[in-house]
Formats: structure tokens, sequence, C-alpha cells
């Protein structure tokens, strides 16, 4: 079994603030690897576990983002690919070279990764992915399961869940219900910079089907809060009514 | 002239993206196509509909619908595809996005057509920011639900179009509609929800109590869905899980976590009820009640006449 997992290195939305005029201070900002793309580098180690083979991470450049890599490989991972790109890119063309580098340094029989990234959560690149190999695809599985040539997995959509299975390869989005990533030890961070770490430009990747990128980012505000923050404490029987009171006021109630 | 086709295979989304389709291609004289597949679901859709049928059936797999999908915009030249913002939808705008390689702007609202290009805002960064988007046509658009209204009006007329039928790669063997659809969650007027606070699952009848109380339905943070594994993960509210916009959010035991809130900022009035005075969930509320809901929750139980 030889299975990749993609990974983003993204700005951690919780320490994130916006500068005087409510644009994000990007520049410094703090970025670790998408909260969720621990589930699936987590699940390529299992998979690993029960049916031996490697596991290969995959990322695509933004700044630093060989820290993600770097982490995956003090998870357990084998080898990583850092791929670079020396402009933005959007789903689409994200897809597009992760799947080159995949077919480039493969093959691999499964890829996994997120359900979405915890900055923009599109949910597109697994999809996208599976549309430039020609794979199948399973969205947001709960389980995953490997029997002989092909995966089986438990998802879970909007209205019902299912199980359902396909051939390898396949790629395979996870939802963070799946498991409870690893914490690597501090043997296995000063072990993961010995392991092969492998820098491919995303030039180097193109063919004639290259995408453009097309995507425009016009501005990027701050939300407002507006909320009233009205506050109750004292004994709880009068909290309850206030609130009550208030919220027949309001009319929702 | 700029065609719009929508698809969802929410039948509230449908309908809404009948809306943001409308009010895209008025402006640019151009007409609205509802992506029907395999038969019409009563009442659900607006206006002219696209019926499409194949020698399979197309219904629950993304690359069978991406594909009919794809093809439908190709012949009626639709250089705007919107795709409501379900699970099922993101990986159909995906595949869309790579047959017509074309972009795909995902969770966008306030769709508007400048300069040959579509528009549109989405939350970012947990939904602490906003960022507005545009792409070149022909793309793609996912939009979410409540975004939009949905409008009155059934199907006003059915076009047919047969479609090549597609192998999917993907075989269901079992599909288990869930207990609560996340769909009814979405739609609920009032919503109660469950967080972290509770000691034990079987408390949670007190949820479940004040929610049928108030005419509402049960939600909850992650925890309870994930790590505690006390409820289905259709419960589960936030950036992972459903968004909601209800006339009332309570929350009882939730702390508040930045992926917790981007699922029910939109709603209309947010009330919490928590004993950390400190709890992030309080910064985002109307109204909070500081104490403990084993005491409080009780209480306005029997103000409602139901405890």
């Amino acid at each position: 079994m030889n299975v990749a997992v993609c990974v983003k290195h993204a700005i951690d939305e919780g320490e994130l603030r916006a500068d005087p005029s409510g644009r994000p201070q990007l520049q410094g900002a703090q970025a670790k690897m998408s909260t969720f793309d621990r589930n699936a580098v987590e699940e390529a180690l299992r998979v690993r576990e029960s049916k031996g083979g490697t596991v290969t991470v995959l990322s695509l450049g933004s700044p630093d983002w060989k820290k993600s890599l770097k982490e995956a490989l003090a998870m357990g991972c084998d080898r990583a690919i850092a791929l670079s790109s020396p402009s933005d890119l959007d789903a689409l063309a994200t897809s597009y070279y992760l799947s080159r580098a995949l077919q480039q340094k493969g093959p691999f029989d499964l890829v996994l990764l997120s359900e979405g990234a915890s900055d923009t959560y599109s949910g597109l690149v697994g999809p996208m992915i599976a549309g430039w190999m020609d794979a199948p695809f399973i969205g947001y599985a709960r389980k995953v399961q490997v029997e002989g040539s092909s995966v089986g997995a438990e998802v879970s959509l909007d209205d019902k869940t299912e199980r359902v299975d396909a051939a390898l390869p396949c790629v395979v989005s996870v939802v963070s219900e799946i498991n409870s990533p690893r914490y690597p030890t501090l043997l296995q961070i000063m072990q993961a910079s010995k392991k092969p770490m492998e820098e491919l430009s995303v030039d180097s990747l193109r063919d004639d089907r290259a995408p453009q990128v097309t995507l425009k980012v016009l501005d990027v505000a701050a939300q407002s809060v507006n909320r009233k923050k009205v506050i109750y404490e004292g004994p709880p029987e009068e909290s309850a009514r206030k609130l009550f009171d208030a919220l027949r006021k309001e009319g929702v109630i | 002239m700029t065609d719009v086709l929508t698809f969802s295979d929410s039948p509230q989304l449908a309908g809404e993206l009948t809306s943001a389709a409308a009010s895209i291609a008025a402006g640019a004289g151009g007409t609205v196509l509802s992506v029907e597949l395999d038969n019409v679901r009563e009442g659900v859709p607006r206006g002219p509909v696209l019926l499409l049928k194949s020698a399979n059936p197309i219904t629950g797999d993304d690359l069978r619908i991406a594909s009919a999908v794809s093809e439908a915009s190709k012949r009626m030249s639709s250089p705007i595809i919107l795709i409501g913002s379900t699970k099922l939808g993101r990986m159909v705008a995906g595949r869309l996005a790579v047959a017509g390689r074309m972009c795909a702007l995902a969770d966008v609202r306030d769709l508007k057509l400048d300069s040959g290009m579509l528009t549109g805002v989405r939350d970012v960064y947990a939904g602490k920011f906003n960022a507005k988007v545009g792409s070149p046509l022909p793309c793609v658009a996912l939009v979410p639900q409540g975004a939009y209204p949905s409008p009155g009006g059934s199907a006003a007329t059915v076009e047919e179009l047969v479609v090549p039928a597609v192998s999917s790669g993907v075989r269901r063997v079992q599909t288990k509609p869930s207990q609560t659809s996340a769909l009814d969650l979405r739609s609920a007027k009032v919503i109660v929800a469950a967080g972290r606070g509770f000691k034990t699952k079987e408390d949670l009848a007190l949820v479940e109590k004040l929610a049928r109380a108030l005419g509402g339905a049960m939600g909850a943070s992650r925890p309870l869905s994930s790590d505690l594994g006390w409820l289905g993960e259709e419960y589960h509210i936030g950036l992972t899980g459903v968004y909601v916009r209800p006339n009332l959010y309570l929350a009882i035991g939730i702390s508040g976590q930045l992926q917790h809130v981007a699922g029910i900022k939109d709603s209309k009035v947010i009330a919490a009820i928590n004993k950390d005075r400190q709890a992030p969930i309080f910064q985002v509320a109307d109204y909070g009640v500081v104490g403990d809901l084993y005491q409080v929750v009780p209480a306005l139980l029997k103000i409602l006449g139901a405890g």
C-alpha cells in the first residue's frame, strides 16, 4: 500500500487579527497545519500500520509550509514532497499540481486529505484531484477500511449516511471525527529532520492541461459582531425569568 | 445574454438557487434553468426546469451528477453554474470545475455580474473575515443555504435532456437517512444546542425537553458528536458541521470556540447559558445567563410550564 496524504499549511484563524482598517494582518501571522489535516495524516498512518507500505505527505507552498510537512514526518510519514509555487494558486490550480505530483511521484493506491482547510473550508481540492486523476472520490469518510484492491468507507452527508466502496486508486476525504491524531514524541520530532523531503517547483509539473489561475480575491475585511451582550448574573430562577422575558420581547419564542 | 444553470440535492437550496440565479440573470438579460435529475421533485423547482435523464439513475453520485450538469451546460451554453453548498454539492462543484477548466467560487453570497466577472462574498478564517472574490466566466459557484429567499411558485416548464450514461467509480452498499437531517436543522426557527457543560449523555434530556417546549430543534457543539459520541454528526453545528440561522439560538454549556461560532453567527438572536463568565460565547451573544445550567434550564422549563 502506497498512501499519499495532502496537507495545507494554513493561517491560524484563531490567532489572526485585523489591522486598524479591518484587513487581516497576514504579515507575520501564525500558521500551522490546517486543523483537520492532522486527522488525514493519522488515518494514512493507520492504513500503513494495518496494511504495510509507505506514507508520503505532500503540501503546496505557502511561506514556511515545510513546517507542516516536518510535523507530518514527525507523526510518522515516511517522506515528504514540498511543492513550491512562485505565486498564489486557487483550488483548481492547487489540485492540478498536486495531482501531477501524485502521478509523477507515485503510483499511489490511496490519496487521503481532510474534508476542508480550516482557513477557507471550501472542500474542493479533494474532488478536484479525483477529477484530474480520473479516479473515484469518496467524500466525508468517518471510517476507512482497505480490503485487497478496494477501499470501503462510511460517509456522512447532509441528510444521510452511506456505506460505500471503490476500487483503488481512490481519493478519500476524511472528517475530523474519524480519529484522534497522535502527538509526535520529542525523539520523533528530532528524527523527522533526517527523513527525505523533496522540493519540486510547480513549473516542472506543468503539462498542456495546466489551468490558469483565475480566482481573484478582491477584498478581505473583518466581519462585525453586533450583539447586545446583555448578561444576567444572580439566582438561577431570576436569571431564567429575565432571559425568558427578553426572548419574549424579541419575539423569538 | 448570460444564462444560469442551477442544481442542488437539497430541495430547500434548489429553490433558493433560483432566486440567486434570477438576481444575476435579470441584469444581464439571461435565463435561469433549474436542473432536476431523473425526475422532477415535487414542489421543489421554481420556474423553468431542465430535467436530465440517463440510462442509469444520476441522483446521489458526484461523478454522474457532474457529468450530467457539465453536458447540460455545454448544450445550453450557460456560462454560470450555481450549485447548492451541501457536502455532495461541494464534490459536484469540484468535478465540474475540472471538467470545464473553470474557476470554482465556494460559499458565495451577494452574487453580482460585474464587467464579465461573477463576484460574491464569502466567510474566511472561520467567519472572522469576509472575502470578496471573483471569477471570469465560465465558472461554477457554491451558494450556501439561507443566502437567498425561497421563491414561491412551482415548475413552470419542463424541458428534458438525455445525457450519456457514466459509470460511477463508487458503489453504494447501503444508504441510511439521518435521524435528524442537517437540512432540517438549517431551517429550524429555534435551536437549543448543548455543549461540553453537560456531565452525562442522559442529561441531554434537559435540552431535548427545552427544545420541545420552545417548538425548536436540538443541536450540539462538536465535542458531543465527535470526542464524546453522545449524538450523531447530524447534530453538529459549526464550521465542519451545519451552518444554521434560526430566530433564536440558545447555547447551553457551550464555550463558544471560533469554529462553533462560525456556524451560528447569522442567527437573529443568540442566547447563552454558561457558568464561566469568561466563556467566549458571551462575546457573541445578545443575552447571556451566567449560572449552572443544571439550575437555570429547569427554572426555564418551569416558566414554560414544562418543568
